[in-house]
């Protein structure tokens, strides 16, 4: 888009505020009821008596079945047409429409945010007033650049009483790429259940993660004047020798600093997550987890005694527990 | 023979600082130069030089000839990050001073909100031989900016006094700066100790609120003879000496394995090459930009350029000497914490302006000298910067 | 069956409810959606999610909005009466994932009784799910 083009394609985006989605409120295809409640509980798995036992509901302090709150905006979805024919056009899908024309043919919903004023019976029906409420500057996120559009919809029963509101927002982007095609055959793929992230095992660090695999922490020896280094170098930083041996460490250790790790949160990995410099008994550091005891309680100085131990389905790394005083 | 008043920078700019720029990184890179040059009173084809971060994304000859820049005769990156920042002053004195360029663009741009975040740290797919060494770090889960520098935050809390509240200190003068300084992202924003207290907790001892923007922009400045630049349409911003350094058992932010972590040796010896340069003492010190990835790596820059003895940092903090009025003005700018992450570079540009006595939050007192240094954890540098 | 409803009084902020993995099938995902008269193709043909980039069909809005409410009401009663239900939506739901809902009550509001829960949903492979909060009058 040209700065002359953005400009023009925003001004008459913004003139789609304040515009509604129906030309007059909408009414519910079907009035509150149990057998639609009974559908949703048994889905959901909600056992809440105020929903589906009647005779529960008689004595509660309501004297009657309710329907469920989160169904506000269940009641006035469209329904199979949906599937059958597509979305049926409303203020929205012009938004939208007008959108896609411009290439942010991506859409997110990101937020939605329920009020509730008084609850729904059964017998109620529910009528939906929607507008478009807001569209947001130009963002960029990691999904791409784009747009974020906010609908308001009030929710009122046939007396014009207010049983609720939802503002939803949506981000409607420039996808930066065609989706990847997943399991071509239609045939859903095992999940991959993701794991810790691996170092490469390169001609000078292989060998370590090699022993690692096989439960065991090993430290270098220089073969000339057996000086110990860790992490892993080709040459004795001492004597330039390039011999070298290991040997196994007891993975006694004191913790000399720490973290504990928050924002953002990896997948693979368990929090909460403490990552320590362990100075090891042999006399190198090693980075590892300090793990089995609350991240409150962790102290600089404190002994801890590791053991080599299978961490997620793929990896084995040094754990490192305190030492009981 | 010593660089001091060899050379000076002559001309500085940065764009606008945003969450999106809109554009691309090669235009806000010639935006930045273009600007600089202007500030100068040169002309494009004045220049035969460029310095920049191995990490940044435009080409030098994109960028010339974006620019109408013509023949090239020096061109020189400098690695490891934010470490780089002064490096490109480094570099381009030296090809100054030999002879080998004249007019050098040391120049920085990045998307860095709206593009490739770097607090999304080392987890995606890597692809160069770093990973070797990020691999001891990742399996358990260290592999952000913020965990590599709270790690040696933790050590030095652990040996100082008062260190939690010199890093509110520091956030916070830095931010009252910003919200005085129209070009900062946070300007008009101040905060309160309750927000500061109150804010996510990033990586313990880390919370939001010490750790620097992220964010889109370019800067540039440009440095030729002290002899031209006399002649030019600002006041010269000498060089005095700029020091770069790796110190012994070095790795990229996780250097773990010296005996102490609490300080930074790389920086001592940046600090005693640019001293020993200049001939300035940090008694001649008047104000400084000190690079402010997150809170505390300032306090041990304080101790490095021997504003104070070891460990000492947060009680010359907690005086007040990083406000307008103190000792030693600092990040009058906002620094990255509040006015712009931008390498570093934008903190040139401040220094520069502290000098020229331009800073939009220029202290009251007389600056003769002025500090502006690069990002530490990695190899790293500073220079010192006065009247010519 | 007898059915306990919270007295505002007991109830402290920092109060965390018991945990609940809930496995995600397609069975779920499905009649979840229809349970909620949401009708789209996403939420009941593989293909047309493939063709979206997921791996299957993925959960609906209403269908999470469901169980961080139910999530909370469980915890409170039946005589709990829900005032606010906000959802922030991260990764997607899908087949063969387990999702983990949390919660932790996070500010009281004394003139209405109303407590405010925070509930995060993090499923075992892509993480966050949903994360955001109920707020429900308690007696």
């Amino acid at each position: 888009m040209t700065p002359e083009e953005r400009q023009a394609f925003e001004e008459e985006l913004y003139t789609f505020v304040g515009r509604p989605l129906h030309p007059e409120p909408k009414r519910s295809y079907d009035a509150v009821n149990e057998a639609m409640i009974r559908h949703w509980a048994e889905v959901m798995g909600d056992k809440n008596p105020a929903y589906t036992n009647a005779e529960w509901a008689a004595s509660s302090r309501r004297g009657e079945l309710i329907a469920p709150p989160a169904m506000m905006y269940a009641w006035n979805q469209e329904g199979y047409a949906v599937a059958a024919e597509g979305r049926p056009s409303d203020g929205l899908s012009d938004l939208v429409a007008y959108f896609d024309q411009h290439g942010f043919t991506g859409s997110l919903g990101t937020n939605v945010d329920q009020e509730f004023f008084a609850e729904a019976k059964i017998g109620d029906a529910l009528f939906e007033d929607a507008i478009i409420e807001e569209i947001s500057e130009q963002k960029v996120t990691a999904r791409g650049r784009g747009y974020f559009l906010q609908t308001l919809a009030k929710f009122t029963n046939q007396s014009g009483e207010l049983i609720g509101t939802q503002r939803f927002r949506v981000f409607k982007f420039i996808p930066p790429e065609a989706p990847p095609k997943a399991a071509a055959s239609g045939a859903s793929e095992e999940l991959e259940v993701p794991t810790r992230i691996h170092a490469p095992r390169g001609q000078d660090n292989g060998w370590w993660w090699d022993a690692c695999d096989e439960g065991k922490v090993l430290i270098q020896r220089c073969k000339n004047c057996q000086t110990l280094r860790h992490p892993p170098r080709p040459m004795c930083g001492e004597c330039q020798s390039t011999d070298w041996d290991s040997v196994q460490s007891t993975l006694d250790g004191e913790i000399f600093s720490f973290v504990e790790m928050h924002y953002p949160k990896f997948p693979g990995y368990k929090y909460p997550l403490i990552v320590a410099v362990i100075s090891l008994a042999e006399g190198t550091r090693i980075i590892s987890n300090v793990v089995g005891i609350d991240s409150q309680d962790v102290k600089i100085g404190m002994k801890v005694k590791g053991k080599v131990e299978q961490v997620d389905e793929k990896t084995m790394l040094p754990q490192f527990y305190p030492v009981e005083a | 023979m010593s660089i001091c008043d060899k050379t000076a920078i002559v001309g500085i700019a940065n764009t606008e600082f945003s969450k999106n720029s809109g554009r691309s990184e090669l235009q806000l890179a010639a935006e930045a130069t273009r600007d600089a040059l202007a500030d100068a009173g040169l002309k494009p084809s004045d220049v035969d030089g460029m310095t920049t971060f191995t990490m940044d994304n435009t080409d030098e000859i994109e960028l010339a000839r974006a620019v109408g820049i013509g023949d090239l005769r020096f061109y020189s990156r400098v690695p490891h990050g934010g470490g780089a920042a002064t490096g490109l002053i480094h570099q381009a004195v030296m090809a100054v001073a030999s002879g080998m360029a004249e007019c050098i663009v040391c120049y920085r741009s990045l998307n860095g909100r709206s593009g490739h975040r770097y607090s999304s740290g080392v987890s995606g797919p890597l692809l160069t031989a770093d990973a070797i060494h990020w691999g001891w770090y990742t399996p358990y889960g260290l592999m952000t900016p913020a965990s590599w520098v709270a790690m040696y935050s933790q050590r030095y809390m652990h040996l100082t006094e008062q260190c939690q509240e010199a890093m509110f200190e520091i956030a916070h003068v830095q931010r009252e700066y910003a919200a005085k300084n129209p070009a900062a992202l946070f300007y008009e924003q101040p905060f309160t100790l309750d927000d500061y207290e109150n804010a996510k907790r990033i990586v313990s001892p880390l919370k939001l609120l010490d750790c620097c923007l992220e964010s889109d922009g370019g800067s540039a400045v440009i440095i030729t003879t002290a002899e031209r630049a006399k002649d030019l349409k600002h006041k010269p911003v000498a060089i005095k000496g700029v020091g770069q350094a790796a110190a012994a058992n070095m790795e990229s932010m996780t250097s773990f394995y010296r005996p102490e972590i609490a300080a930074i040796p790389s920086m001592d010896i940046a600090a005693r090459e640019a001293y020993q340069q200049s001939g300035l003492t940090p008694d001649d010190i008047d104000a400084a930009v000190i690079y402010d990835a997150f809170t505390p790596i300032v306090l041990w820059q304080l101790e490095s350029w021997g504003f104070c003895e070891s460990y000492k940092a947060p009680q010359f903090v907690l005086d007040g000497a990083l406000r307008s009025d103190g000792r030693l003005p600092t990040n009058t700018h906002g620094g990255q914490l509040s006015e712009a992450y931008i390498h570093g570079v934008n903190g040139i540009v401040e220094a520069a302006k502290l000098v020229r006595g331009s800073s939009v939050n220029q202290p009251a007192k007389h600056i003769e000298n002025v500090l502006v240094t690069s990002g530490v954890g990695v190899p790293t540098g500073g220079a010192l910067l006065g009247s010519l | 069956m007898d059915y306990q409803t919270l007295k505002y009084a007991d109830v402290s902020v920092g109060d965390k409810l018991a945990a609940l993995d809930i496995d995600i099938s397609s069975s779920l995902i499905s009649c979840g959606a229809l349970a909620t008269r949401d009708f789209e193709p996403c939420h009941h043909v593989p293909k047309v999610a493939q063709d979206m980039g997921l791996p299957d069909v993925f959960m609906n809005i209403l269908t999470s909005q469901a169980l961080m409410a139910r999530f909370v009401t469980d915890w409170s009663g039946p005589e709990a009466v829900m005032k606010a239900l906000k959802v922030k939506l991260g990764a997607p739901n899908v087949p063969g994932m387990v999702m983990t809902v949390t919660g932790e009550v996070s500010e009281k509001d004394d003139d209405n009784r109303v407590v405010t829960v925070n509930v995060t949903g993090e499923n075992n492979i892509w993480g966050m799910h949903m994360e955001g909060s109920v707020s429900v009058q308690l007696l």
